[in-house]
């Protein structure tokens, strides 16, 4: 028994529940013979894969279906040998470069060579060109996505690429123009809990309303999320109720305790064991954009009006070198200490104030 | 009784003897060198030895012969002569000397393996042991095997490099020199040929060769360094082939300063007794200095202190500039040699730590105008290191918080931070590099102003390799399926691991 996530995805174009109007445009898109590199971006658990996956089916039929595992060796200029987890069916390749950190360029060069070198034998079958899905391009080095672009023209007329990324702010310009870009928002709230409906209706149990809607505000408009907690709910209790417990994820939970360990003292010991749990969240996988906005969040409750405005500011601030930055636990722990400094200077003033 | 014998034709003659004498030229020859043949045993001391002019009674000291020519033999004549005069623990010497005294009482093959730093006196340990008891020591030195071409245009095929190696130290370890009465003989090898460093089982046959063979004790002396592939001692002398060739292995470690200072002060002896022309005579706060910057290097420290304490070109202007002149010189010496062993690999986690402790633990000092300024200042500390930026700056951001006791100084103190990670990430500028590690260092210093001072281990970075959970530590996952590490921490780990332990199933 799958996931209901997997069981209940759509598979094609003409069924998804939502941005009806972008699906028959990506479907009118495809009936063309032809079609150019594609760059979908939006939230992650907005169901850009999804999309890719309904589009390739329509491409070529359901054989992009039957997919397969293999591990790919590449040989870096420095003759460290690598190794890179691919998933393909016969007409496509996806691979997240990332996966190998700074060693993506050759990754990238290396796989697409490869695959547009080898020409369709069946030339009567559907298409003359392969796809080669990339994963999270906006995470990739500035290296490989320079790469990228020169790749992209060179083998145009043998495989066409389709980047997946959460925001395209960090994909260099020269990428961005080469591609259609398709921007694909998160549902809102109200088609999250229709899909839950839809979904459970399936599996022939009740959800009602509110607790659908309930979960998918808890689920930050990730589709993805909804489902799986949908899911947890129904295990942990069936027969749902209105107001029944959503399962929250363990990082989250791990951020809240972070928050409140940082508002229960301000001082240089504190951090030194805040720092400790914000390691274990990094090293555990969690990403620290994920972090940073957890923490943020937790953190201005307890402010008044002025003072979150003052955090928000620094927050933004850090977060942003963060991004330009090699050691995200640096920017987080200055942030953590900024606001330490700050909120120990509020208490005090309010305290002096009730004097 | 300390003589070499050469196995190298006489072109090399001269480079072979000036080994440990850089100063002397490689192709200064003498008219009267004896034109020998390849293996051709010849006797070194052929320019005019001259005892030295003894100051002392001791016997070694007669015996010893002193070539004196008309380049400064400076470095010779500051040799230690006699146990006493070694730096190094005295407990190793003992150790050496029991050796010594049991293989030279019997004709055996056997074999000492001496290892240590560079510089911590184990080959002149040798020397002076077998000096006084009275054994000739005979030095392998690696002849430079380029084919010279013939007058024909030929080349002349030679001996294979281990059978040549294996030739001498068994003739050295067998024969007796013509001009010498001594039965006792030690063969020394430091210097190993090549081809041993690339192929070490053609090491092993030659041993088992001299233990047949043999009749005389072998020592064999290797530096230690700390990169792996340029250690010989641990290539070449595997755990396995000390065992089976029963080789004796003692390790000396680097001179303690307290040590290095003894011998400083000999030389230092020795330059106000005889030197008087060429030096200055050293002050004891340039031998502390020179103890310092040395590291446990007895010899680079002899060196340094024959810099240190040369007179300055004219003595018109010597009183009044050198004496200035000596104070700076001195100290940029002292970084020029430190940043130089960092280079070498030596010491370089103690100098960071090192480092770390005068970043964390600033001194303020009063100047005479009543400002307070920092003992070491940061373009100090910055300069005096060769490493990295980043491993030091994330030394830094792993230590510097026990230091503080105010949330307003971490904050600034970790706000920097934040920047010099932001300037150190743009890798391709050098430039940023070094600001980067300046704004990290700098700001360190000046931010903690209430420190704590208390004793704090410094802990090394963490390893901030993030671990991805598996697809098959998460039930429930398709196989066929690429996913991103970062959604199966965020979205599925939790939920699967509900969904997964499900009752019945």
């Amino acid at each position: 028994m799958s996931l209901w996530v997997d069981k209940h995805r759509p598979r094609d174009l003409m069924k998804l529940d939502y941005h009806k109007d972008q699906a028959v445009r990506l479907k009118s898109l495809v009936q063309q013979s032809d079609f150019p590199h594609l760059l979908v971006y939006g939230p992650s658990g907005a169901g850009k894969k999804t999309r890719i996956m309904c589009l390739l089916r329509e491409l070529y039929g359901s054989g992009v279906e039957r997919l397969r595992q293999e591990t790919m060796n590449f040989t870096t200029p420095s003759n460290k040998k690598i190794e890179i987890m691919t998933v393909s069916s016969n007409y496509h390749i996806e691979v997240n470069p990332t996966d190998v950190g700074i060693h993506d360029r050759v990754v990238i060069m290396d796989l697409v060579k490869h695959v547009a070198q080898t020409h369709q034998i069946d030339s009567s079958g559907q298409r003359e060109f392969k796809v080669v899905i990339l994963n999270e391009v906006d995470d990739l080095t500035k290296d490989a996505q320079h790469a990228l672009r020169r790749t992209m023209e060179k083998y145009v007329a043998t495989c066409r690429l389709i980047l997946i990324a959460n925001s395209i702010s960090r994909v260099i310009p020269a990428i961005r123009s080469r591609c259609l870009t398709i921007r694909v928002p998160a549902p809102t709230e109200s088609e999250i809990a229709s899909v839950l409906q839809v979904v459970c209706k399936k599996e022939s149990l009740n959800i009602p309303m509110e607790l659908a809607m309930r979960i998918a505000k808890s689920a930050d408009r990730n589709i993805r999320r909804a489902l799986l907690m949908c899911e947890a709910c129904k295990v942990q209790q069936y027969a749902f109720t209105a107001n029944q417990k959503i399962p929250e994820p363990d990082w989250q939970q791990f951020i809240r305790e972070t928050a409140s360990m940082i508002l229960s003292e301000q001082s240089p010991k504190k951090l030194l064991e805040v720092r400790q749990k914000l390691y274990d969240l990094i090293i555990h996988g969690v990403p620290p954009d994920m972090i940073f906005a957890g923490l943020l969040k937790e953190l201005v409750r307890n402010c008044d009006m002025a003072m979150k405005c003052q955090i928000a500011s620094h927050a933004a601030d850090y977060e942003h070198r963060m991004r330009l930055g090699n050691k995200h636990i640096f920017h987080l722990e200055a942030f953590v200490a900024k606001f330490m400094a700050i909120y120990k200077k509020f208490v005090e003033e309010s305290m002096g104030d009730a004097f | 009784m300390e003589t070499k014998i050469v196995a190298c034709p006489v072109f090399y003659l001269c480079y072979s003897q000036g080994d440990k004498k850089w100063f002397k030229p490689m192709f200064d020859f003498d008219d009267d060198k004896p034109t020998s043949k390849v293996n051709e045993v010849t006797q070194q001391a052929k320019t005019i030895t001259v005892p030295e002019p003894t100051e002392e009674p001791i016997k070694e000291l007669t015996t010893k012969n002193i070539i004196i020519t008309d380049h400064k033999h400076w470095m010779k004549s500051f040799e230690p002569v006699t146990v006493e005069d070694l730096a190094i623990h005295s407990k190793k010497i003992q150790e050496v000397e029991e050796w010594v005294k049991t293989v030279s009482n019997n004709n055996n093959s056997d074999m000492l393996l001496l290892t240590g730093p560079v510089g911590c006196g184990k080959t002149i340990t040798i020397h002076v042991l077998a000096a006084k008891y009275n054994i000739r020591v005979t030095e392998w030195i690696t002849p430079m095997d380029i084919d010279i071409p013939m007058e024909n245009g030929e080349f002349e095929y030679k001996q294979k490099q281990s059978a040549k190696f294996l030739d001498f130290i068994l003739n050295a370890a067998n024969f007796t020199s013509l001009l010498d009465d001594n039965s006792r003989k030690l063969v020394l090898v430091e210097d190993f040929p090549n081809t041993f460093l690339r192929t070490p089982a053609e090491f092993t046959e030659v041993l088992q060769q001299y233990k047949q063979r043999a009749k005389s004790p072998i020592v064999f002396i290797c530096s230690e360094s700390h990169t792996d592939n340029k250690n010989s001692a641990a290539n070449i002398f595997t755990p396995s082939l000390k065992e089976q060739f029963n080789i004796h292995h003692i390790m000396f470690n680097a001179v303690a300063p307290t040590n290095l200072k003894m011998a400083l002060k000999r030389v230092a002896g020795i330059i106000n007794k005889k030197h008087t022309a060429v030096y200055n005579p050293p002050t004891p706060d340039l031998i502390e200095c020179v103890v310092n910057s040395s590291a446990g290097d007895v010899r680079s420290a002899v060196l340094n202190l024959h810099f240190a304490c040369l007179k300055g070109g004219s003595k018109l202007n010597m009183d009044t500039s050198v004496v200035q002149g000596k104070e700076s010189k001195s100290k940029t010496r002292k970084k020029k040699t430190s940043s130089k062993f960092m280079s070498l690999g030596k010491d370089q986690t103690v100098s960071i730590l090192h480092g770390v402790g005068r970043v964390l633990n600033p001194k303020v000092i009063e100047t005479e105008t009543g400002n307070n300024k920092l003992s070491h200042s940061p373009e100090e500390i910055i300069e005096q290191f060769i490493s990295q930026p980043v491993s030091f700056v994330n030394f830094l951001e792993e230590n510097y918080l026990p230091h503080f006791s105010c949330i307003d100084h971490v904050d600034k103190a970790a706000s920097a931070l934040s920047d010099a990670d932001f300037m150190l990430a743009e890798w391709r500028e050098k430039l940023c590099q070094e600001y980067g590690l300046y704004t990290a260092v700098a700001s360190l210093m000046l931010a903690n102003k209430a420190p704590i001072s208390a004793w704090n281990p410094v802990r090394g970075p963490k390893n901030m390799r993030i671990q991805y959970p598996t697809i098959r530590e998460i039930p429930l996952l398709e196989e066929n399926q690429l996913y991103k590490g970062k959604i199966l921490v965020a979205d599925y780990e939790t939920y699967c691991k509900i969904i997964g332990n499900k009752p019945g199933t």
